[in-house]
């Protein structure tokens, strides 16, 4: 009876741990996809939703007709009051020119506003601020906080739900940026220590001589500690030191390598390059006018003076293939911002770690100065 | 002095001693107060007024290197008014002034050729200010905050290759000097606070339970009181609407916009927004006061935004700890229940 028990208990058990693990595995998956793959996912189907919301909101609006309808008003409007000026006047010439200019200034202050303000880009034209591509950069740079302000929300409604968005979205973002931050950055160590590792045999031997002059430090900080003034006991765990670090040191190394700051800002300049002549090709500015899209958007400060997708209202583009580009120009844009701003809390989560060693270090230097003095 | 510290401290019962605290308690708070006071000036005042001198400094070197600039897209618009005027003279000249219908379809034709091409001009960033309009001091004090905070209204822009670099260097420099202010701020206005609510806290419980005795012996049990959450939402709500009324009243915009504007704005967002700009832009000058006034409540409301974080932070890391000390007791209980059920089961096989 008791064996029978016994045995029924180790196999539950068993199954107990069988079915454990299978519940581990899945949870480890689970929280794989939710920390990386799936915020990714969350923040890719926020902005895709944000984008039909804001279509749905600004795009449907009258407003299109009503604006170009009061352009045209308006340029019904001036003309008359030029058939005025022009047959109730007396026939001066330099008069004439003076007061039809008045009129034109009223008349261009007018379009500059509709342009500025209500996306008016000229008779004929269909305004396409709000196509899909246009309201994903938008909600894009609401979660993001760059806020290019090229496209600005005009109803109530539209701004309200810019506010609901804003207060959900950027939690989320950060989110987004401190997990593949901090994603990036282990991987990146990880790779700084490899090629380190495999560089060559002077940097390797360095680096274990400075490994085993830590090890000595704390070896002998300890001692220090345990018994005040005796140095001898300091000079024996040398030889502990350097037996431990050959064994260690590949587990050490990983904790120990710092990525320095040096390396930091030069992939931050870098990609900060890399998306200027990419954006060069792409969108025909010049090279340092893309290299200024690329700070200013990846420092979050969004003029909107130069925007991915300004091209559209050139001339010649007007088939569906210069669509499509555009579309694609958009994509590109937003998934180089996205990239990027991970790569920024990338270099800083790696500096932040290269300072704090660094300071460690320095702390442990003037200990070990005012411990020789003494 | 000190043995009444003591009795503060520990569970004071006699009323004398009471008595003794009420004394004592306005010098002590008068000593707080000036402590408090003079950390404030040291802490805070020199990184503020770093960031505020940075500001300024910032828009004089924009004002000086944008301001001489020529405006090419100025000339152009000039001279497209030029040509449409010359192109109504002609139409004018060439078509009988009695035939109206035929003059007024030609000058409309001038004016829509006019229009698109000023289109064009206003789409690559003209605005219809000249540079001495556009880069006003306010103006430009508000650019270099908007670089500095990240906000980037976009309202102003660089125009010249050396103001664009400028910019930059401008960012690279004044973004880490920002950080610290809005970390320093942050800290500073979270302590004041702190003690602010803990301070409207006990007076309220001092209302609530009337006598002296209760009120020194719930004393200890408040020494630290930590603010929720919701108290900073309700601070942030509160300096939204603030500043919404604020604006509504400097400016001719409606509630909504201002809400926008201020949200936006403390969001970092930044989004360009001057609501129904036919008022203000027709009446010409913006005024240079409100802008003053945008630059302190914007630094000022980074420094609350600061302030709610670091308060909120301290509260769910409470919270969490609470609720990492109730599931582990509550994982306690039902192991202990399921011991104790085993063992029944046991005890009858």
């Amino acid at each position: 009876m008791e064996r029978k028990r016994s045995s029924r208990r180790y196999y539950n058990k068993r199954k107990k741990t069988w079915t454990q693990q299978c519940k581990d595995y899945l949870r480890q998956f689970i929280a794989f996809l939710f920390s990386n793959i799936g915020i990714i996912c969350l923040v890719v189907g926020y902005t895709i939703a944000g984008a039909f919301m804001f279509i749905f909101i600004e795009g449907t609006s009258g407003n299109a007709v009503a604006v170009s309808e009061r352009v045209k008003a308006n340029r019904t409007g001036t003309a008359s009051r030029i058939w005025d000026l022009t047959c109730c006047n007396e026939y001066c010439e330099e008069q004439w020119r003076m007061e039809v200019q008045v009129h034109l200034k009223s008349f261009q202050s007018h379009v500059i506003e509709a342009v500025r303000n209500f996306s008016y880009e000229g008779e004929g034209k269909e305004m396409n601020r709000w196509s899909f591509s246009g309201s994903f950069l938008y909600s894009l740079s609401v979660i993001t906080t760059i806020g290019y302000g090229n496209v600005t929300p005009r109803t109530l409604l539209g701004k309200l739900a810019t506010i609901l968005y804003a207060i959900v979205g950027m939690p989320l973002f950060l989110l987004y940026l401190s997990n593949i931050g901090d994603i990036l950055a282990k991987s990146f160590k990880w790779i700084y220590a490899k090629c380190c590792l495999c560089r060559g045999c002077k940097k390797r031997r360095k680096r274990m001589l400075v490994i085993q002059r830590k090890e000595q430090w704390k070896m002998d900080m300890r001692d220090f500690k345990l018994n005040t003034g005796v140095l001898t006991e300091g000079e024996e765990s040398d030889d502990e030191g350097t037996t431990d670090g050959s064994s260690s040191l590949s587990f050490n190394d990983m904790q120990e390598v710092t990525v320095p700051i040096s390396l930091c800002l030069a992939i931050m300049v870098g990609y900060v390059s890399g998306g200027a002549v990419l954006f060069s090709k792409w969108e025909d500015w010049e090279f340092f006018d893309g290299s200024y899209f690329c700070f200013i958007s990846l420092s979050t400060i969004g003029f909107g003076d130069f925007v991915p997708g300004g091209n559209m209202t050139d001339p010649g583009g007007t088939g569906s293939s210069s669509i499509k580009s555009v579309e694609l120009g958009f994509i590109l844009c937003s998934m180089y911002l996205m990239l990027g701003m991970a790569l920024i809390a990338m270099c800083f989560n790696l500096m932040q770690q290269d300072v704090v060693m660094k300071i460690r270090t320095c702390t442990d230097i003037l200990r070990r100065i005012t411990r020789c003095k003494n | 002095m000190v043995p009444v510290v003591g009795d503060k401290s520990s569970t004071g019962s006699s009323s004398a001693a009471a008595a003794a605290v009420y004394t004592d308690n306005p010098k002590e708070r008068l000593k707080e107060c000036c402590r408090k006071l003079v950390a404030f000036m040291c802490t805070q005042v020199g990184v503020g007024g770093l960031v505020v001198g940075y500001a300024v400094v910032g828009a004089f070197c924009f004002i000086q290197i944008e301001g001489q600039a020529g405006d090419a897209q100025q000339h152009a618009v000039e001279m497209l008014r030029h040509n449409c005027t010359a192109d109504v003279w002609n139409v004018t000249a060439t078509v009988n002034v009695l035939d109206e219908p035929r003059w007024r379809s030609q000058v409309k034709d001038a004016l829509l050729r006019f229009e698109k091409k000023l289109a064009l001009i206003v789409k690559k960033g003209y605005d219809g200010k000249t540079t001495e309009e556009t880069w006003s001091f306010s103006a430009a004090l508000m650019f270099s905050l908007s670089i500095f905070t990240m906000n980037g209204y976009g309202n102003v822009v660089p125009k010249t290759m050396l103001g664009k670099a400028a910019t930059v260097v401008y960012a690279v420099f004044g973004i880490p000097l920002y950080v610290l202010y809005f970390r320093n701020m942050g800290k500073v206005l979270a302590q004041t606070f702190r003690w602010l609510y803990t301070w409207v806290y006990q007076c309220s419980m001092e209302d609530k339970v009337g006598g002296g005795d209760l009120y020194n012996q719930q004393l200890p049990q408040k020494s630290r009181v930590i603010v929720p959450s919701t108290a900073c939402l309700w601070v942030l709500v509160a300096y939204v609407a603030a500043g919404t009324v604020t604006f509504v009243t400097l400016e001719d915009w409606s509630y909504m916009d201002c809400m926008f504007f201020c949200v936006t704005s403390l969001c970092k967002i930044g989004i360009e927004n001057f609501g129904p700009v036919g008022t203000a832009k027709e009446s010409g000058v913006i005024h240079p006061m409100n802008l003053i006034i945008k630059f302190v409540y914007l630094l000022l409301g980074m420094g609350i935004i600061a302030m709610c974080f670091d308060l909120m932070r301290e509260d769910v890391q409470v919270r969490v700890r609470n609720l990492k000390m109730d599931i582990g007791l509550c994982f306690e209980d039902i192991r202990l229940r399921a011991v104790a059920v085993y063992r029944r089961r046991n005890s009858f096989d």
